[in-house]
């Protein structure tokens, strides 16, 4: 997994690359926009990092020319700025994520492997949290090592909450990806289907918990 | 900057119609003045003319005698057939009668008369069967007066008569024409006025969006000054407020650039002490955060007339949080309708007012409870915690910058409610804080429903 930093605060940046390389990436540093554009010429990365306030141009310029090439690179956008006006910008010129400054490592790092599971990212094919391991092609769950039966509608839930791991999974999401238009859906068949996987989880010792958000949807994270 | 308002609006049309019919009042009076004027006048210098004939017919026919005498009926029946209105008398020198064409009326007149008759016209102010009195003509013949006495009613009748007729013409010709003249300046007036609805109805949007400028297509000369300056003016503002953004951008980088190098390199940092000084480095980060959300509010206008959903604005600020409320092990909740609750106003800083009540709530709900927002129809959103409570003499105090309220947490800056508080004022909202029913502390937020 390689990822470009495009950052021109040089501390900040050394920072990032290394907490990246301990995460298991390899990063590259551009501290200008013509520096950026010259990397992401010449080699593919899996994801980008981009501060706003660069010093030869606007980060959002860059995004913008990055995006009219039609590449579907993942960009994680770094910003200081947080006037309602620039998330707006941000999110038009096709950003996938927006972290404002001053941040956590642990956060930016979830964030970018948050944006490398997505569907259409290149890779991701096995989903990981706490001691749980979800293979997305065999469909095949392990918990602490040991093969975990789960039905297919569980395993697509349970794939859901781990693609947003520690984020809020909208119930109409779950229930848009899980049942089809003309099966009937009981009012209650997402909370049904929630407590049989909390239980499985619970028997086979996952170290995970799915935390309900009443009235908007769910949250898995490792439990602590 | 604002111009006292005048005790009361008025309108230009209607003061127009007013004054155009005062003039055309005026102008028929005045018209009907110089008329009368002048048709009296007439009549006199006839009347004044006809009296010297008169007078002339006596005297050319007057005997030589200085004793009574009768003249010729061809002389005094047009006079006695007059009715009393022309009179004639001759007086001999030591001004004896000598002769009358109305005995009865030359006695009662002969009173009035000017003790020593001079040539020329005198006047009897009144008289019996002569209201308006008589004009006189004396003319000496030798020693004796030749005096004719005419009513004044004749010319007074006859104006009278012509007035009338004037006044029927005038009225009937001048009134439509000076209504007409009223309707087509009225109606001019409002058409000539009618661009100016538009540069209302656009001068409405400003602010929305930057850029916007009153059009001066179709305005009349008189009014393009005032759109003009109000251009300018709008340029101005635009050029402050582009300054004042910047600024703030500004700011947000310098102070938030060194703070994200420390915590990056706190993150870094396995030493025992760093879990101590990563929550320092987080508490100045959202001081630093709630400095510039308050300035931003003070320094810039909140453009509050976008059409936006209060729920989703709660999905979002719960969605931020509940990562946060999961670590500290408390439920969060959204409660009410899942129909959409539309209101104008600004979606982030409504998210930035429910994010800080409920960071707020999140502070002070112990571990293993809820924290519950409540939407209920059309515009409210309470967010509910089942901490300590607040004491109601605490509550306008906490909505104002910088005091923390007994209960607060180690860490707070006292930024937030007054930011909640902000906010709310600038949709023309309310917030109110009180005890909840299962103790905890219960914070509303009221926005004024949208006119269907």
């Amino acid at each position: 997994m390689r990822l470009l930093v495009i950052e021109d605060e040089r501390e900040l940046a050394g920072l990032i690359r290394a907490a990246m390389e301990q995460a298991g990436f390899t990063a590259d540093h551009a501290a200008t926009a013509l520096a950026a554009a010259s990397y992401l010429g010449a080699t593919s990365y899996d994801a980008a990092i981009l501060d706003l306030g660069l010093p030869d141009s606007d980060g959002f310029l860059l995004l913008r020319q990055l995006r009219r090439r039609n590449t579907t690179l993942p960009v994680l956008i770094l910003t200081a700025r947080d006037a309602p006006e620039d998330r707006v910008t941000g999110l038009d010129s096709g950003a996938d994520d927006y972290l404002i400054k001053p941040f956590h490592m642990p956060e930016l790092i979830a964030r970018i492997r948050a944006l490398l599971r997505r569907p259409n990212a290149a890779l991701g094919i096995r989903l990981v949290l706490g001691n749980l391991v979800l293979d997305t092609v065999s469909r095949q769950t392990l918990i602490a090592g040991a093969k975990t039966h789960l039905t297919l509608r569980e395993t697509t839930m349970l794939e859901l909450l781990l693609r947003d791991q520690g984020r809020v999974v909208f119930r109409e999401v779950l229930e848009n990806r899980l049942y089809s238009f003309d099966s009937e859906l009981g009012s209650n068949a997402l909370e049904v289907l929630i407590h049989r996987l909390r239980r499985r989880l619970q028997e086979s010792g996952a170290s995970l918990t799915i935390h309900t958000v009443r009235g908007i949807g769910y949250l898995l994270s490792e439990s602590s | 900057m604002l111009l006292p308002t005048p005790p009361r609006e008025w309108s230009l049309a209607s003061r127009l119609a007013w004054r155009m019919s005062l003039l055309m009042f005026g102008a028929i009076a005045l018209a009907a003045a110089a008329v009368a004027w002048g048709s009296i006048s007439t009549l006199q210098d006839l009347d004044d003319a006809g009296l010297q004939q008169q007078v002339h017919i006596v005297a050319a026919n007057l005997p030589p005698q200085d004793t009574p005498f009768a003249l010729p009926p061809a002389i005094t029946k047009p006079f006695q057939d007059s009715d009393g209105d022309n009179v004639f008398i001759v007086y001999g020198p030591d001004r004896a009668r000598l002769a009358t064409s109305d005995a009865a009326q030359a006695a009662e007149a002969e009173i009035f008369l000017p003790r020593s008759f001079r040539q020329g016209f005198f006047r009897i102010p009144v008289l019996a069967g002569h209201k308006h009195g008589m004009v006189g003509f004396a003319l000496p013949v030798g020693r004796r007066w030749v005096i004719v006495l005419q009513g004044r009613e004749q010319s007074s009748v006859i104006t009278a008569s012509l007035m009338s007729s004037f006044m029927a013409g005038a009225v009937w010709l001048l009134m439509p024409i000076g209504f007409a003249a009223m309707m087509v300046s009225v109606l001019t007036l409002r058409r000539g006025l009618r661009p100016i609805l538009r540069v209302s109805a656009t001068a409405a949007t400003v602010g929305a969006q930057p850029g916007v400028r009153l059009p001066l297509a179709g305005l009349p000369r008189e009014v393009t000054p005032l759109v003009e300056a109000v251009n300018e003016a709008l340029t101005r503002l635009e050029q402050i407020i582009a300054t004042q953004r910047r600024f703030m951008a500004e700011a947000a980088h310098g102070l938030r650039t060194p703070l994200a190098v420390l915590t990056a390199r706190l993150d870094s940092l396995q030493a025992p002490q760093a879990e101590a000084l990563r929550r320092d480095a987080d508490r100045m980060a959202r001081l630093v955060s709630q400095l510039l959300s308050m300035a931003r509010l003070e320094s810039l206008p909140l453009t509050v007339t976008c059409q936006v959903d209060l729920r989703e604005a709660a999905v979002e600020a719960i969605t931020t949080l509940a990562p946060i409320a999961v670590q500290r092990g408390i439920e969060l909740a959204l409660l009410g309708p899942e129909s959409p609750m539309p209101i104008q106003g600004n979606h982030d800083a409504l998210v930035l007012a429910l994010t800080n009540l409920i960071e707020n709530a999140l502070n002070h709900a112990p571990r293993g409870t809820a924290v519950e927002v409540i939407g209920s129809v059309p515009a409210t959103i309470s967010v509910r915690d089942a901490g300590p409570g607040i004491p109601p003499a605490e509550i306008p105090r906490l909505l104002q910058p910088f005091q923390r309220g007994a209960a607060t947490v180690q860490g707070g800056a006292g930024l937030g409610l007054a930011i909640v508080s902000r906010i709310a004022a600038a949709h023309a909202g309310t917030i109110n804080a009180k005890t909840g029913p299962e103790g905890g502390c219960v914070f509303t937020l009221t926005f004024p429903v949208p006119a269907i």
